[in-house]
């Protein structure tokens, strides 16, 4: 069949099995009756919960083996990454076009290029990315970034190294209410990270950066 | 290597029991992700609650599940994706060799998708000179070496590192060695020439989001980042069951699935993908296809028992708790869903008449059902199914070896049920048995019968090849209260 009539077909037939089940589900629903339909929590709570998110979402991504910064200023955080790119010697690096990431780009020194819209082919040249993220969740060490906010989102995928810039005050405690928010104007594409590229095909032993960055450094920066 | 199927179950079974390599890599998934399981579960004070919560939320979405589907669709297109429906699986596989057939491309990438293993996608591009390249390391190694998956999550869980190994001397030409670290980046390298020219990206879809056409892929490598977001097409194969209704009920199942299949918070990557891009010179594909598949789907929407099989979110979490799958793997169920939900879901999407077996192989446990995020009673359903392969057989659709069979079965239950239904006949019986136990009793238990005693009594023969039966008690309760009674 072409598609329209297979969409008929599906149709037909999730009404009509749904029409021969009718006279189960009553007594079904009998059965399961001590299923109660109270008011769950709007909230589930992830565990431990602390009120400095910046914090809280330090440890989480700590946790997982990522390493993550706090920091109080812009300057501070371009001097990090000078560090990094000083200590392993990187030469070609990928930067999205956020404005954050931009300025801390300008003052920063390198013995090779900063590739701001990377092209495909260079981009599978690069020893580092670098990018901001849009929002972090703190329950569990996430960044967040949405493609119509911030091009070069693959500045956090293909090159072996990202580092994230991003402002404490972007971080939410859970990730439910950052969908909230981000339901409000949804991008084309948002993509969640927690922690460095991983496996455990082999024999279920951990290896990293299997496609993804083997190395996830975020700093935060916490305006006082 | 694998041409096992769900008819031999028995065999493959026995077979799967020897391979002593392969039931030492079952104990370890077992072993490691129950653990980190119960861990991350520990990080959620109302896990209950949540899982709940998740199950009324499916339940809601299948009762009205042709309304969900028609919102996705619409809600998607308007964002700009394609949207195609497929009846079956051949549809499904005729719909994608099209798309990619109108690009004029050979350049394949894929991202793990079980929907694509259960129509033999990828055979079906081969057939026509298509090779799409596995890039998730579970089912590139499994591609190498020629083989289906046998697990959900894990698909190459079988396989050693030392076999592993062995095949990336052969198909790829390196070195021999046992780091795990340089057969990742082994794959990596070569996956990544891969990524860099691919022109189609094939995935498949975790979520569907009715209420905004979104979908959703979650990860830990980055394959289906790159797969979604390099090439300039992307066709992402999806069940019609993957849909939830709301944007927000993400979070409840990003909850659920991580921590039920592999013990984390949260995967490493999540893919929130709604349309294309808004400018040409955007980043991402130009194109998105969305294939929404039944393939046998919407039929177990007919009885609440078999419905509930479409809340399943493939987490993989009943694979890891159950105890026949821990025994025998994956390739023994010869299907392309193995484990406890396997069981349940391959005789409703293949046919009863083929997968017979299937829902027997398990004893009832229930550790499945205590695991499932979405509380799925597979023992419930399980039951259902031996229930419908008994009247099926008792309408006398089987072979004649087995009509006989059933027709002594029920004979000896009937003879039982009156024999038993008669305090004479009761008494008689158990003073008989506890005769004609004597020859088979030693040292106080029935051990293993001779073989002429088995092929006299087949159950009791069966029973005792691995197990001692109970004895029958010299004394019945009934003489030993009416003896004490009377010395008083």
């Amino acid at each position: 069949m072409n598609t329209n009539e297979a969409k008929s077909a599906i149709f037909d037939s999730i009404r009509r099995n749904l029409a021969e089940s009718l006279p189960f589900d009553e007594i079904h629903n009998e059965h399961k009756a001590h299923q109660s339909k109270d008011e769950f929590d709007e909230v589930i709570s992830v565990l431990p919960s602390r009120s400095n998110l910046a914090e809280s979402f330090r440890e989480n991504l700590l946790s997982i083996g990522s390493n993550c910064e706090i920091v109080e200023d812009k300057e501070n955080a371009a001097r990090l990454i000078q560090k990094i790119i000083n200590q392993r010697k990187l030469k070609k690096v990928a930067v999205s076009d956020a404005e954050l990431i931009s300025e801390i780009v300008n003052s920063l020194e390198i013995d090779g290029d900063f590739l701001r819209n990377a092209s495909k082919e260079n981009l599978f040249e690069t020893d580092l990315g670098i990018t901001s993220a849009q929002f972090g969740i703190a329950e569990t060490g996430t960044l967040v970034i949405e493609s119509d906010k911030e091009f070069n989102r693959l500045a956090s995928l293909v090159p072996p190294i990202h580092i994230c810039v991003l402002e404490t005050e972007k971080i939410r405690q859970t990730l439910g209410e950052v969908l909230r928010e981000l339901e409000k104007d949804l991008s084309r594409s948002i993509t969640f990270i927690t922690g460095q590229s991983r496996t455990s095909d082999i024999e279920l032993t951990l290896a990293l950066g299997v496609h993804g960055p083997a190395k996830l450094h975020v700093i935060l920066i916490e305006e006082k | 290597m694998n041409q096992l199927n769900a008819e031999n179950f028995d065999q493959n079974a026995r077979a799967a029991l020897k391979d002593t390599t392969l039931r030492g890599a079952l104990r370890n998934l077992a072993e490691t992700f129950g653990g980190r399981r119960k861990t991350a579960i520990a990080s959620i004070e109302n896990w209950e609650e949540l899982r709940e919560k998740a199950r009324l939320i499916k339940d809601e979405t299948l009762l009205h599940l042709d309304k969900y589907l028609e919102n996705f669709a619409e809600n998607a297109e308007k964002a700009g994706a394609k949207i195609h429906w497929a009846w079956d699986g051949k549809e499904a596989c005729q719909i994608v060799l099209e798309l990619i057939n109108a690009k004029n491309s050979t350049r394949v990438v894929k991202s793990k998708s079980m929907a694509t293993e259960e129509i033999h996608l990828n055979r079906a591009l081969e057939n026509v000179g298509i090779e799409p390249v596995e890039t998730d390391l579970g089912e590139w190694i499994i591609q190498l070496a020629e083989e289906t998956p046998s697990h959900i999550v894990v698909p190459a869980i079988h396989k050693t590192k030392k076999q592993i190994a062995d095949l990336f001397v052969e198909k790829v030409g390196i070195e021999p060695t046992d780091d795990v670290d340089i057969l990742t980046k082994t794959a990596r390298k070569i996956l990544r020439s891969k990524f860099a020219e691919a022109e189609i990206g094939i995935s498949g879809v975790n979520f569907g989001v009715a209420e905004t056409g979104t979908i959703l892929i979650l990860e830990n490598e980055g394959n289906a980042r790159l797969t979604t977001s390099l090439p300039k097409m992307h066709i992402a194969v999806m069940g019609i069951e993957k849909i939830i209704p709301k944007f927000a009920d993400l979070d409840i199942f990003l909850k659920l699935l991580p921590r039920s299949g592999t013990g984390q918070k949260l995967t490493t990557y999540q893919s929130l993908i709604t349309g294309t891009k808004q400018n040409a010179d955007g980043e991402g594909p130009e194109e998105i296809h969305i294939v929404l598949m039944d393939n046998g789907r919407s039929k177990m929407l007919a009885h609440p028992v078999t419905r509930q099989s479409l809340a399943c979110i493939r987490c993989g979490a009943c694979l890891n708790a159950c105890p026949v799958y821990q025994q025998i793997g994956g390739h023994a169920y010869g299907s392309v869903y193995p484990g406890p939900i396997g069981a349940v879901i391959t005789p409703q999407l293949v046919g009863i008449s083929k997968t017979k077996q299937l829902p027997y192989a398990s004893s009832l446990c229930g550790a499945c059902r205590e695991v499932c995020p979405v509380k799925i009673d597979i023992p419930e359903l399980l039951l259902h199914l031996r229930a419908e392969i008994t009247d099926g057989e008792a309408n006398g659709k089987k072979s004649e070896v087995e009509a006989k069979g059933k027709f002594a079965e029920s004979l000896a239950f009937k003879a039982y049920s009156i024999a038993w239904g008669n305090i004479g006949t009761y008494k008689l019986g158990t003073k008989t048995a506890r005769f004609m136990q004597k020859s088979v009793v030693k040292n106080g238990k029935i051990g293993k019968v001779s073989n002429l005693m088995a092929k006299i009594a087949p159950p009791l023969g069966n029973w005792t090849e691995f197990r001692d039966a109970p004895t029958i008690a010299k004394k019945s309760f009934r003489d030993i209260w009416k003896d004490d009674l009377k010395k008083e």
